[in-house]
């Protein structure tokens, strides 16, 4: 569990976080989402000390990160940055195998362990195993990236716009492959994005920060449902107020209603919108509804906000 | 020009190899000392920006100073030699290694080290594994500047008796022998470019290797010295050196076969083509060398202050620079030998026939001939200016020109009179004639042993083998030795020693 504890950062005379208390559980994939000089990255960095708050605390399973050792602190904390940060005098091997090394792993159970975590991230090992970085594609890169940050199994896995720099597709594949890891390891995932699609594809719960303040906190579909403020409902408002139900549809979410079916479902128009649906949602949380002949589940709701995020109007 | 770069090749083949590595060797421990102060240095103030920008800052300004200025400055701290010179080799060198490895240590991509921090690396590690491997191509392309800068302001190192390859260029210039400059020109470039090449090689390698080599170069480097140290027999060496040029080479030659014939435990190390004069006083002063060959002349023009008398009598100048130099420096000048170098004017040997000239007094007459003089003699009280006032000389054209091109243009004919050095070899070479200075004009130039009188109470055996020269070498036999050497190229160890034979002064 991850408290942070009335976080204040200040820059000269400018507050980048101003009193901030936010909890993260364990195993969530928690994601802190808002425009860029929010503050989100500096509530980030706080974690691993890469940033010292100007007052407050933060506490890892209740011990304060200013009282704990440092580097034992980071060697068991998985970092991913913007561009896979890959060491460009190393190997593919011997940077995802940094923090192990640090860590006094033999070189044998170091190379068994690369081998296996790059496999897992689709990367063929006696291909990419003695390739430099200059000879990765930018997905190729940050897969490394991400293959350091598990190599000693840690519990916390913090990534800072690992994402933004991608093209869209190879960045539709590492989410995928995060939400995959995320699903497979008992690991904390905290997650800083710009892009509120990327947020709500991925995450558990979220963080909506501005101005060096928390906005919001709380599930995808709980946001969508109850903007809890202007600049939230902006944040979100060209995502939701231009989707109409009708396209929901047209991207292949819902199911066929059959004569089974259950009919007292509530009824939406094709012209509703889904945010009419996400104020549904919050009065009744499980509630599926039917549009023009189809049935919609509140995971539809979600899995299609994410899917815009990848510019695509298919399901994957 | 080819061919007798080559001829001069093979006779001076074993000097040339020698001074090869004595230049390598200057260089390589200059650079080698300055990797050694640059890269820590760089690496000590990273962190420390302002200290960093402070260092560069001094580190420019030191190269802005003048190489021989340096030299010069560090004589009095540290005398002349190998050291001195290497101290100014690292001075200059330390600037493009150290800006080259700062820059390319605070350069580096700050993601990259936000990721070495995050993920727990130690400083260690992140600086051996990630920062210098990181910013090695910057280091090498300072340390190759560094190298090709040190290899060619290296050839100063002879100025100050450091030896190299810069013995044969000074040597060049001073005796007018292409040859001598070419093979030391040539050399020292060939020799920086080799270094250029190697060190480029070495970008190619790894880290680790690399350190396996510096590590096996430096063990190598020790072993060399403490088996040369090893060798070195344990008789009393001295240390005898000349100025620049084929006469004081003659000489000190000389001198060590007449020392050495006499004291057969005491082994003489020569240091020929050592510098200008205050160079050499200098050195003697601070006991860097024991014994070089001075003037009467230099010591009363340009070392002692105020001489308590100028006389154009020989034996008289001799003695008021024996007693002025023993009385303000501590310094004993020995008897000095039969010839004088002074100044002295010259014609060719028809024109002297032809208008029956024997004396400078017989060229008042002949105001129509035309002169031509070094810068130096044309304007120094001591040269034209006194010549005209003394003997009422006076030519209706005089020209000034570079000394080297004065006896040329004389044997073209472009000239009837010039003014030259009394054992000058072009007077042979050119078969001219000297005009004798009836009036006793120039002030007397005769060579003679000088050494710190603490040497030469401690060894009067040494003394007494020197004083054999006294009253020898007329001014024709100095002009016949110095044309073997600086003319026909001639060893300057065999003439001295057959010269010395012939005269009955050596046995064999």
């Amino acid at each position: 569990m991850i408290e942070f504890k009335q976080v204040t950062k200040e820059y000269g005379q400018e507050d980048a976080l101003k009193h901030l208390s936010l909890t993260i559980g364990d195993g969530e994939l928690f994601v802190l989402v808002g425009p860029s000089g929010s503050g989100k990255t500096t509530l980030l960095k706080m974690i691993n000390r890469l940033v010292i708050p100007t007052s407050g605390q933060i506490l890892i399973d209740q011990a304060d990160v200013a009282q704990i050792d440092l580097e034992n602190l980071r060697r068991h904390t998985g970092y991913v940055l913007q561009t896979g940060a890959l060491f460009p005098n190393m190997t593919v091997e011997q940077n995802a195998g940094i923090q192990l090394e640090a860590l006094g792993w033999p070189a044998e159970k170091r190379h068994e362990r690369i081998v296996e975590l790059l496999t897992r991230m689709g990367l063929a090992p006696d291909l990419f195993l003695k390739r430099m970085p200059s000879e990765l594609s930018g997905g190729e890169s940050q897969r490394v990236g991400i293959a350091r940050a598990l190599a000693a199994n840690p519990k916390l896995i913090l990534m800072d716009e690992p994402f933004s720099a991608l093209d869209p597709l190879s960045k539709r594949q590492l989410q995928a492959l995060i939400l995959q890891l995320h699903r497979e390891l008992a690991t904390t995932f905290v997650f800083v994005t710009h892009d509120m699609r990327e947020a709500l594809h991925l995450a558990d719960r979220l963080a909506v920060i501005y101005d060096g303040e928390l906005q919001q906190l709380g599930t995808p579909a709980e946001i969508l449902a109850a903007p809890a403020n202007d600049f939230v409902r902006e944040f979100f408002a060209d995502v939701q107020q231009t989707q109409y139900l009708q396209r929901v549809l047209a991207a292949g979410f819902g199911q066929q209603l059959t004569e089974n079916s259950d009919n007292d479902l509530p009824q939406f128009k094709n012209s509703d919108t889904i945010y009419q649906w996400a104020q549904l949602l919050q009065q009744q949380p499980q509630q599926k509804i039917q549009v023009a002949g189809f049935l919609l589940t509140p995971q539809d709701l979600v899995d299609y906000m994410a899917s815009l995020n990848q510019g695509g109007e298919q399901r994957a | 020009m080819l061919k007798s770069v080559w001829q001069y090749v093979v006779a001076n083949q074993n000097d040339i190899i020698r001074s090869l590595g004595q230049h390598i060797e200057i260089s390589l421990l200059a650079a080698i000392i300055t990797i050694l102060i640059a890269i820590p240095l760089a690496i000590i103030l990273m962190n420390h920006r302002r200290a960093g920008e402070f260092v560069l800052q001094v580190a420019s300004m030191i190269q802005t100073i003048p190489s021989l200025a340096i030299l010069g400055l560090l004589i009095p701290i540290v005398g002349i030699g190998t050291v001195p010179a290497i101290i100014a080799l690292v001075l200059y060198a330390i600037m493009p290694i150290f800006q080259n490895t700062y820059a390319g240590l605070t350069n580096i991509d700050p993601v990259l080290m936000e990721a070495a921090d995050a993920l727990g690396i130690s400083k260690r590690y992140k600086l051996f594994r990630i920062q210098i491997p990181l910013a090695m191509p910057m280091i090498l392309s300072g340390i190759r500047i560094a190298v090709v800068m040190i290899i060619g302001t290296a050839t100063l190192a002879a100025l100050i008796g450091g030896g190299g390859l810069g013995t044969y260029i000074l040597l060049g210039i001073q005796s007018n022998n292409n040859a001598a400059l070419l093979v030391g020109a040539i050399l020292a470039a060939i020799l920086a470019l080799v270094a250029s090449w190697l060190i480029k090689l070495l970008s190619h390698v790894s880290f680790k290797k690399l350190g396996i080599g510096v590590a096996t170069l430096a063990v190598l480097i020790a072993g060399g010295y403490g088996v040369r140290s090893l060798a070195t027999p344990k008789t009393e060496t001295i240390t005898i050196a000349g100025k620049m040029g084929g006469e004081p080479e003659l000489l000190i030659n000389m001198y060590r076969d007449l020392i050495e014939a006499d004291n057969p435990n005491i082994q003489v190390n020569l240091k020929r083509n050592f510098g200008g004069t205050s160079f050499l006083f200098k050195a003697l002063q601070s006991k860097q060398i024991d014994i070089y060959p001075e003037f009467t002349g230099t010591i009363l023009q340009s070392l002692v202050k105020e001489p308590s008398g100028v006389s154009h009598h020989p034996q008289i100048a001799y003695q008021t620079a024996k007693k002025d130099i023993a009385k303000q420096f501590q310094m004993t000048l020995l008897p000095p030998m039969k010839y004088q170098n002074g100044y002295g004017l010259t014609v060719q040997k028809p024109t002297a026939d032809k208008y029956q000239l024997q004396t400078i007094s017989d060229l008042v007459a002949h105001p129509e001939l035309s002169a031509g003089f070094d810068p130096d003699f044309y304007q120094q009280a001591d040269g034209y200016p006194g010549l005209q006032k003394k003997y009422g000389l006076k030519f209706n054209s005089v020209r000034t020109m570079e000394p080297s091109l004065r006896y040329q243009a004389l044997a073209n004919g472009k000239l009837q009179v010039t003014d030259g050095y009394t054992t000058d070899p072009e007077i042979k070479g050119y078969n001219l004639v000297l005009l004798e200075d009836d009036l006793n004009f120039f002030p007397p130039y005769q060579g003679a042993p000088l050494m710190l009188t603490s040497f030469a109470k401690a060894h009067p055996a040494i003394v007494k083998s020197l004083n054999k020269l006294a009253d020898q070498i007329t001014t024709s036999e100095m002009q016949n030795l110095n044309y073997q050497v600086t003319v026909q190229h001639k060893k300057a160890s065999v003439v001295a020693h057959k010269f010395l034979v012939a005269k009955g002064l050596l046995k064999k």
